[in-house]
């Protein structure tokens, strides 16, 4: 979506950083969000003490954007690759700044949108109860992310054995210990950085049957 | 004004019959609707409780909103009762009428941050006990990662932030020692696990020592009584915040806000029905005063008041906490008299409790906000203090300096 926004806006809110540069550390407190004019920003995050890839953002895109709504130390480090023109926001500034910008604030209607979804999501997997399950439902939450996936047939989901713990709010060794067994019987295989699903329908409908019948 | 519904071109009408499904949970569509006759309602099963939970959607109302935005599944199921009419709107559509009112996007917005803020709290109060950490170790971390990586442009950068937001942390005189080794062009060690024995700057422990501020002293009660309000409040800022506007909105759009609040608030919904559990209360005054609407969340924080209720450590937190919190609102509705009082209350009545050390930092804020800069820095000292270390103490020191004219 193209923004038009004058250039006194950029004078009173610009922000201008070198390539290599950090726009925000991972646990900083966060108080302001940016909105990307042009370049490119990568997200990073550690991990088990790694620097982990999260996305890469540019013109257009919107980060920080949970400064809006609580004071809560970053959850992620935001890192220009190349030479990045920003707009930055400071919370206090976000009612009067929502009032004569509706596009913007159209475009973080439809990120906090996303935000929700995905929120709910991880949630419902932290609701399960048994270990089993919530590794099942990791693996289903992040095929249905990826549009791309024949769901159909086996799938291949770019994923560590320490990220699925961290999704599943389980330790790195329980988590170990069910994908362990879920590749015993046959039903993933383990590498790396990656985890072949061979039939992902499967976990769909015994975490959908499992998660129904939890109420009852 | 072209207002809203029935203006745009392109917008199509569907009529249903009564007991027709608009749309299923699961469904895929990107269609947003708005309710132009009859009834509709909306089905959701309860994550935490597995509950089905209905919601009537008014006329005027949007729904199907947060999915089609979001391009995701249908999260409810959408069942007409009597002959119904709705308009059917593509995002596009969808963009194109709010867009000519920048309150209908940013009151939804703030509903819809206000949904992911209860969901993301959620989410950590499940993880809870293993999610424990303290940011001011994590950032160090950062830094020496970076350090050890040999990136020391980052690693500089996250000790700074280190020295500027604690600088009193555990790791502060290490960080400071780094800084230095940067500017001056050391490189890294290979090794700089263990060896930092050197004659490092302060030893960071002082602090503690310091540490003074064990019950509510005399001062305190001086304060209260010579805060000269009567000539002081007339200057106290009144928060601008203008959450009451929306004065030109068509109806439609008027009704709107109440969608936003219906459909949307599906799975946790604080209804802001009054009930008199402090815990519903509580839920109902945090959504008001998330909204913005604080004298409506100040009658439910005085109502938990007067509930006294103290029996169960929960209660007794809820009760601290409303004293807190109606103090908040107070200093929102620019009552500066008001909310001094009941901060004091928890500073006099709530020796150890969480709700202590915010306090504090409140009244200092008061005491700013009504230009007594002396006993605004007095309190925020006290708040610097205090132990545990944590963001308050920094922002404690960000308003010293502000004040300080630095």
């Amino acid at each position: 979506m193209a923004m038009a926004l004058d250039e006194r806006f950029f004078e009173k809110f610009g922000v201008e950083y070198a390539p290599n540069e950090i726009i925000f550390c991972e646990w900083e407190p966060g108080n302001e969000f940016y909105f990307i004019q042009s370049g490119n920003v990568r997200i990073v995050k550690f991990i088990q003490n790694r620097e982990k890839n999260l996305s890469v953002l540019t013109d257009g895109d919107v980060f920080g954007e949970m400064a809006i709504l609580e004071e809560q130390p970053r959850s992620a480090t935001a890192i220009a690759i190349d030479h990045v023109k920003l707009l930055k926001f400071h919370r206090d500034n976000f009612d009067t700044l929502m009032a004569g910008n509706p596009q913007l604030a159209f475009k973080l209607l439809v990120i906090f949108s996303k935000r929700i979804y995905d929120a709910k999501r991880r949630l419902m997997i932290l609701l399960l109860e048994e270990p089993q399950l919530k590794v099942m439902d990791v693996l289903v939450m992040l095929a249905e992310q990826d549009p791309h996936l024949d769901l159909q047939n086996e799938i291949t989901l770019q994923v560590t054995a320490q990220d699925v713990a961290r999704w599943a709010g389980l330790t790195e060794d329980d988590a170990q210990k069910e994908l362990t067994h879920l590749s015993r019987t046959d039903k993933i295989e383990m590498f790396g950085d990656k985890i072949v699903v061979k039939k992902i329908r499967e976990f769909q409908r015994l975490v959908a049957s499992r998660r129904k019948s939890m109420y009852q | 004004m072209s207002n809203g519904a029935g203006g745009p071109s392109g917008i199509i009408t569907r009529t249903y019959k009564s007991g027709s499904i608009i749309y299923f949970e699961g469904d895929k569509s990107e269609y947003i609707y708005i309710l132009k006759a009859g009834k509709v309602f909306l089905t959701t099963i309860k994550l935490d409780t597995g509950e089905e939970y209905k919601e009537e959607v008014r006329q005027g109302e949007f729904f199907g909103v947060k999915s089609a935005l979001g391009k995701y599944p249908r999260e409810d199921t959408a069942q007409t009762v009597g002959n119904t009419t709705v308009l059917v709107l593509t995002p596009a559509d969808f963009e194109r009428l709010v867009l000519k009112n920048a309150n209908v996007v940013k009151k939804m917005l703030r509903v819809f941050s206000n949904q992911l803020r209860r969901i993301v709290k959620m989410e950590r109060s499940v993880l809870g006990e293993t999610e424990i950490v303290n940011p001011d170790a994590e950032l160090f971390k950062i830094g020496e990662y970076y350090y050890k990586a040999g990136v020391v442009k980052h690693a500089q950068y996250a000790y700074k932030r280190y020295m500027e937001y604690y600088p009193d942390g555990e790791k502060a005189a290490l960080a400071m020692k780094r800084i230095r080794g940067i500017d001056a062009g050391e490189p890294a060690p290979p090794d700089i696990g263990g060896h930092d024995a050197g004659p490092a700057p302060a030893p960071p422990k002082q602090a503690e020592a310091d540490f003074s501020f064990d019950e509510p002293d005399q001062s305190k009660e001086k304060d209260m009584i010579d805060f000269d309000d009567s000539t002081h409040e007339d200057e106290a800022p009144v928060p601008s915040r203008s959450a009451s506007g929306g004065t030109s909105l068509s109806s439609e759009m008027d009704d709107f806000f109440a969608d936003t609040k219906a459909p949307a608030l599906d799975d946790f919904d604080a209804d802001v029905t009054m009930s008199d559990s402090p815990r519903d209360l509580n839920d109902a005054a945090d959504t008001s005063f998330g909204r913005g609407n604080y004298p409506m969340a100040l009658e439910m924080y005085q109502k938990i008041i007067s509930l006294n209720r103290t029996a169960s450590p929960e209660e007794k937190k809820l009760y601290e906490k409303a004293h807190f919190d109606a103090g908040r609102c107070y200093i929102e509705m620019g009552k500066p008299k008001e909310a001094l009082d009941l901060m004091s209350k928890v500073l006099r009545n709530f020796t150890g409790s969480p709700y202590l050390k915010p306090a504090i930092f409140h009244i200092g804020m008061i005491f700013e906000s009504v230009n007594q800069k002396e006993k605004a820095i007095t309190y925020y000292n006290k708040v610097l203090n205090m132990s545990p270390k944590d963001k308050l103490n920094s922002d404690a020191l960000t308003k010293i300096k502000q004040l300080q004219g630095k």
